[in-house]
């Protein structure tokens, strides 16, 4: 089994982002070379997510207003104060609860150099607590 | 709308030509966060539903041998991004401060001078050395931000940040307009009462210790009462958020979430910056 680790980096635009990744994950599956096989899809943060659903706006929506709806703004969480790791506050539960909710990557089959997808399936990076210049990768398994 | 208190340490862009800026922010400064492209930095102005915001520079060279930013990086972010108004700092002990103060505002178009005692570790009361740098700066027209309160430095002391020590500067330099950042907490009832007793002193709202910004903004301004805002302060208090410490987007959500009158809201999130700024047209 080969392991072909790609980075790749999306700059998010606004505080909750459901962006479409589709293409750009087949793409770089098409470029690695590998035929059959697995690809893993995984962010680098903690505050953004990897999702798999139907590309639908109205759809896209309304995982953000649940989301919102689950892990709301205005809470008693414990993480709200300065973090000293970072030299910031630490604000933004919110947002790391909702990316613990989505989860944070998707595998997917590799099979005759194509990924394999259901016909209505959307590879979806989400940000959660933007904009920010973000990191996710493919990981490509092949034999 | 204007950001009064942005610190552009996360700029890439000008990490690439200084490869002692990363020890800068990490050991003086106190920021441990990768760097972004400036587009990010022009994305957080803008969800915050700003147009454009200060950033400021810091000169630390006796206190710690360093600049956090230098005035000539602020120039370069001016040139890169029409969202930055760019200030100048200039270190008090140096004896060439109020020069070099002259020559940034002359040479680079800076619109203010950025001061922070902790950090700098400086007397803000010192006819010798902190007096000549306000008289630059009065002479120049440009508004003083000065940090007061708690530092979240690594470095920072705040015994030198208390906001009363600035009083003899402020009698003496009676048209040097004043903004203290984060008003400064935990000494608000101090900095309150200059500005209440002083037109030029200012407040600016980045109150930031544990919570939330909504929940910080409304327990330390509860303190001292939100009618006071709008009373004698409307002129007198500044939005400002001191990104990358936390992102503008959260300070602007907790002063919106104080429930202000909508003019008074207009006048800390626009009005009283532009006037500080001497914007010839107000931001929208």
């Amino acid at each position: 089994m080969r392991s072909q680790v790609i980075r790749f980096g999306v700059q998010t635009t606004g505080d909750t982002q459901v962006i479409d990744i589709t293409e750009r994950v087949k793409e770089m599956v098409r470029e690695s070379g590998a035929q059959n096989g697995q690809a893993l899809v995984m962010t680098l943060h903690t505050t953004t997510a990897i999702t798999v659903n139907e590309g639908l706006p109205d759809l896209e929506d309304d995982i953000v207003e649940l989301l919102e709806e689950l892990a709301p703004a205005e809470r008693n969480y414990r993480h709200a104060r300065f973090l000293h790791s970072d030299g910031q506050m630490a604000v933004n539960a919110p947002s790391h609860l909702r990316g613990a909710l989505l989860g944070f990557q998707c595998l997917f089959p590799i099979a005759d150099g194509e990924l394999v997808m259901g016909g209505r399936q959307t590879i979806y990076f989400v940000e959660l607590d933007g904009p920010l210049y973000r990191e996710a990768i493919v990981q490509v398994m092949a034999a | 709308m204007i950001d009064f208190h942005t610190h552009p340490v996360q700029v890439a862009d000008l990490f690439d030509d200084d490869p002692t800026l990363t020890r800068a922010v990490q050991d003086v400064f106190g920021l441990w966060m990768s760097p972004q492209p400036l587009r990010t930095y022009e994305l957080h102005i803008e969800e915050a539903g700003a147009d454009k915001a200060v950033a400021v520079p810091l000169d630390c060279t006796t206190a710690h041998g360093m600049t956090v930013v230098s005035n000539a990086q602020i120039a370069r972010l001016m040139e890169l991004t029409d969202k930055a108004i760019g200030f100048a700092s200039v270190d008090p002990r140096d004896p060439g401060a109020p020069q070099r103060l002259e020559h940034a505002v002359s040479e680079y178009g800076l619109k203010g001078l950025k001061l922070d005692p902790a950090l700098q570790q400086f007397d803000v009361a010192d006819p010798d050395t902190a007096f000549p740098v306000y008289q630059a700066a009065q002479e120049l027209g440009i508004p003083l931000l000065i940090d007061c309160g708690l530092s979240w430095a690594p470095k920072g002391r705040a015994e030198l940040a208390r906001p009363l020590a600035l009083e003899p500067a402020i009698h003496a330099f009676p048209e040097l307009q004043i903004v203290i950042s984060h008003f400064a907490w935990p000494w608000i009832e101090e900095a309150v009462a200059l500005a209440v007793k002083h037109r030029n002193v200012h407040l600016e709202t980045s109150i930031l210790y544990s919570g939330t910004p909504p929940e910080s903004l409304r327990h330390a301004l509860d303190r001292v009462g939100l009618d006071l805002l709008d009373r004698s302060l409307h002129a007198q208090v500044v939005f400002g958020s001191d990104y990358p410490r936390v992102d503008p987007k959260r300070v602007a959500d907790g002063v919106r979430r104080l429930g202000l009158r909508p003019a008074l809201e207009r006048k800390i999130f626009n009005d009283n910056a532009a006037r500080l700024l001497r914007l010839e047209v107000a931001v929208a």
